[in-house]
């Protein structure tokens, strides 16, 4: 089974076309890299994929549905999104940020506690968002983006921001996932922290696919 | 059934936002007290004696002031990224705009019952002669600005000068609600029956635009 498929796949914010007819599939249990220099659609694709741009031509379906349809809603518990920003309450401490995504999601509040363990946030679990460097807020979007404990995980350059060791966390967390037989696309210009992660490539460059390698 | 358990974390987050920064109701608050201090300076008489202006006075500042803080509803989403999060959220988006519009008319009637004090404290203005009336218009006036606010705060927060989108697109569509609801708080005022047409018409209004907002609220929020 396919965890991603598109076909055709379209999208333009005027005249630019963002995505320019982009067909490929993500094998369920994958871990994909999506490469691309700046400005190849690599954010857009994802964010396509995470229902937040509704996309101008062409088929998308994640984990089976289509995720602008009727069924698309309750699959968003199953997918987990990172994006550039961390989406984070910058008034609200850590603990409050994931506690609402919590309840959003109904998600069993005891996870909140493991992820704050298992990313080492204890010692910031208390403090506003607004008052954290940008390695722990990007640490605490991980959090976030774990919470639900996805089948499949939208990353956007996930790694920026992090330093070595939150780096190796990060590759090693992605490991696990692989290897619980969850899917993963993550999206990264130089992906040097990610070597030997990926079991799969998708090329992106002006919105066009210029090819896959598995 | 997710969507009431996403219309309850919507609100409370916004509602613990609201009373934690005060980002939103501080400006507004001071806002409105300047105002009126203007007003009760520069007009040329006290309000008992011309009651039919002082409604639609009152009105107008009430939704001058909203203006402040319905801007900032999905502004500060935007700003912090966070607007993903209500996109993701997982059951019919249109519980987020509940949740969403339900924190802000419970500012708003907070901005009301400010309002309110000011104009008793500064134009002598007698709420106490019908106030079940004036609390129901006040109830279904700031439910309106509500409504349509929040809608166009998340329509505007898209567009490059939300600033200036927001009263452009808001002032014209809540008209009806400023005309209602000052003509029936100065019947109320001057202790006359409001009839029930306007009663109906404002419940109407808000009616028709909560239902319109629910359902185009899924493609408001996406990009």
């Amino acid at each position: 089974m396919n965890v991603i498929e598109t076909r055709q796949l379209e999208k333009r914010f005027g005249t630019v076309r963002a995505l320019d007819r982009v067909s490929t599939t993500l094998p369920e249990g994958s871990t994909t890299l999506l490469r691309g220099p700046n400005g190849a659609g690599k954010t857009t694709l994802l964010r396509v994929l995470a229902a937040l741009t509704r996309p101008t031509g062409g088929e998308v379906r994640v984990l089976g549905v289509n995720p602008f349809g009727a069924d698309g809603a309750a699959q968003r518990s199953r997918l987990g999104y990172l994006g550039q920003e961390t989406a984070l309450y910058g008034e609200l401490t850590l603990q409050e940020n994931l506690e609402f995504y919590a309840r959003l999601h109904g998600v069993d509040p005891d996870r909140i506690e493991f992820l704050i363990h298992e990313l080492e946030l204890e010692g910031v679990a208390g403090r506003r968002v607004q008052t954290l460097s940008l390695g722990y807020r990007r640490r605490a979007g991980l959090a976030r983006a774990r919470l639900t404990d996805p089948s499949l995980l939208l990353l956007d350059e996930p790694w920026n921001g992090l330093d070595a060791e939150a780096s190796q966390q990060l590759t090693h967390w992605l490991e696990q996932h692989h290897k619980a037989g969850r899917s993963a696309l993550v999206a990264a210009h130089s992906p040097s922290a990610g070597t030997g992660l990926f079991d799969a490539e998708i090329r992106l460059e002006r919105g066009r696919l210029l090819g896959t390698e598995s | 059934m997710n969507g009431p358990r996403v219309f309850a974390a919507v609100l409370g987050k916004d509602l613990r936002l609201d009373l934690r920064s005060w980002d939103r109701l501080g400006p507004m608050a001071v806002f409105a007290a300047l105002v009126m201090v203007l007003l009760s300076t520069a007009l040329p008489t006290a309000s008992a004696a011309s009651p039919g202006w002082i409604p639609a006075l009152v009105w107008m500042v009430f939704l001058l002031t909203s203006l402040l803080g319905l801007g900032r509803s999905f502004q500060a989403e935007s700003e912090q990224g966070t607007i993903v999060l209500l996109t993701q959220a997982p059951c019919d988006r249109g519980w987020v705009f509940l949740g969403k519009a339900t924190a802000n008319w419970l500012a708003l009637l907070g901005v009301e019952l400010w309002t309110a004090f000011l104009c008793w404290v500064l134009l002598d203005v007698e709420w106490g002669v019908a106030w079940p009336e004036i609390l129901g218009v006040g109830l279904l006036g700031a439910l309106g600005l509500a409504v349509v606010g929040t809608l166009l705060s998340a329509l505007a927060c898209a567009a490059r000068f939300p600033v200036f989108l927001l009263p452009v697109l808001l002032f014209p569509l809540v008209l009806p609600v400023l005309v209602l609801a000052s003509r029936m708080t100065g019947e109320a005022l001057a202790g006359d029956q409001i009839a029930s047409a306007m009663w109906v018409g404002l419940a109407l209004y808000d009616w028709v635009f909560l239902l319109i907002a629910y359902f185009v609220f899924d493609y408001v929020l996406e990009d």
